[in-house]
């Protein structure tokens, strides 16, 4: 899901800056001392999350957990994704240090819309199944929403959306299955073991 | 007469100028081979290819696609830096830049070794907590 450096218009990557600036800044105004360590540690789980790659046919992609990152971390989770991007943009060449503000948007918008959508239901959910299958939506359509705005950002650059949106979208619906289920164990398991870390 | 003429001299022309032959031999130039391949070690097959040269940045001197493994191969013919650049349609982009010395010498630098990936994962975890108590200590 990390777009590669050089590729985006450099309107579409002044936007992507502006919207992360503004989700880190407000992030981090929302974050309390109290859930700094639990964000560092999330964003650590998202940086090397990036080193498991998960085969799907053919093809292999790794893990993104923007799902959980969000439904864990709420509105802190911009300032947890930037700094894990940059570091991956630093130490493992994935994206690049200019198209890092349209990755951090991407990727904490999806997340955060999850935990917008999703978080209140979770949280009050005292059913397994169903805090299971809420998860799994989450989890699938937090991967789904990325891909979407990197065919949006793609298609602003190129002009042609829709043809950058199919594609991308269809190769996303592997990995989107796959997060719906790790996020749907996940989120059950902590609901279940310690519930107090769900936002 | 002079319209017979002038019509057997522009088919003749036109003969000519349509009735190129075609051949191949065997280069002596040498080439350089790349490989382009993804994160997750899979070969990027088939991805669009753009070469440019030293001489001119902005129009690619050759374009094409990979092969199957994700190796393209280009004839650099003078010297400065060369850039191929390999894409898909998904908002990947890998772009080699090779420094080319000597056209009639290509064998390429070995690129300096990194850190193994467990001490650069390492490094990076320690980085997030350091900013972490940074952010932690600013705020209380």
């Amino acid at each position: 899901m990390h777009i590669s450096e050089g590729i985006l218009s450099g309107s579409v990557l002044i936007a992507g800056w502006a919207g992360t600036t503004a989700g880190i800044a407000y992030g981090l105004r929302k974050t309390e001392s109290e859930k700094i360590v639990r964000t560092a540690l999330i964003s650590s789980a998202f940086f090397l999350a990036s080193l498991v790659n998960v085969r799907i046919g053919p093809s292999s992609t790794h893990l993104t957990l923007l799902a959980p990152m969000g439904l864990i971390l709420g509105y802190s989770v911009f300032p947890a994704v930037f700094v894990a991007l940059l570091l991956q943009a630093l130490l493992f060449h994935f994206g690049g240090l200019l198209v890092l503000g349209a990755n951090t948007f991407i990727m904490g918008i999806s997340a955060l819309s999850v935990y917008i959508l999703f978080g209140k239901v979770i949280r009050e959910s005292d059913k397994k199944f169903l805090t299971f299958t809420i998860s799994f939506i989450a989890g699938a359509l937090a991967v789904m929403l990325g891909a979407f705005l990197v065919g949006l950002f793609l298609g602003l650059t190129d002009g042609n959306f829709l043809t950058a949106a199919k594609i991308i979208i269809v190769a996303h619906v592997p990995l989107a299955l796959i997060e719906g289920i790790v996020t749907g164990f996940l989120i059950s398991w902590l609901k279940k073991s310690s519930p107090e870390v769900l936002s | 007469m002079k319209k017979l003429m002038f019509v057997l001299m522009l088919t003749l022309c036109a003969s000519k100028s349509y009735a190129h032959g075609v051949g191949f031999r065997q280069s002596s130039f040498r080439s350089i081979a790349l490989e382009f391949f993804y994160s997750t070690g899979e070969k990027m097959s088939y991805r669009e290819a753009k070469v440019f040269s030293p001489k001119d940045d902005k129009f690619a001197v050759q374009t094409g696609r990979t092969d199957e493994e994700g190796r393209f191969a280009f004839v650099p013919d003078c010297v400065g830096e060369w850039r191929v650049i390999v894409r898909d349609e998904e908002g990947h982009q890998c772009e080699a830049k090779i420094d080319i010395d000597d056209v009639s010498n290509l064998d390429m630098k070995a690129p300096e070794p990194e850190e193994p990936l467990y001490i650069r994962a390492i490094l990076g975890v320690s980085i997030i907590f350091n900013i972490a108590m940074l952010i932690y200590r600013r705020k209380s």
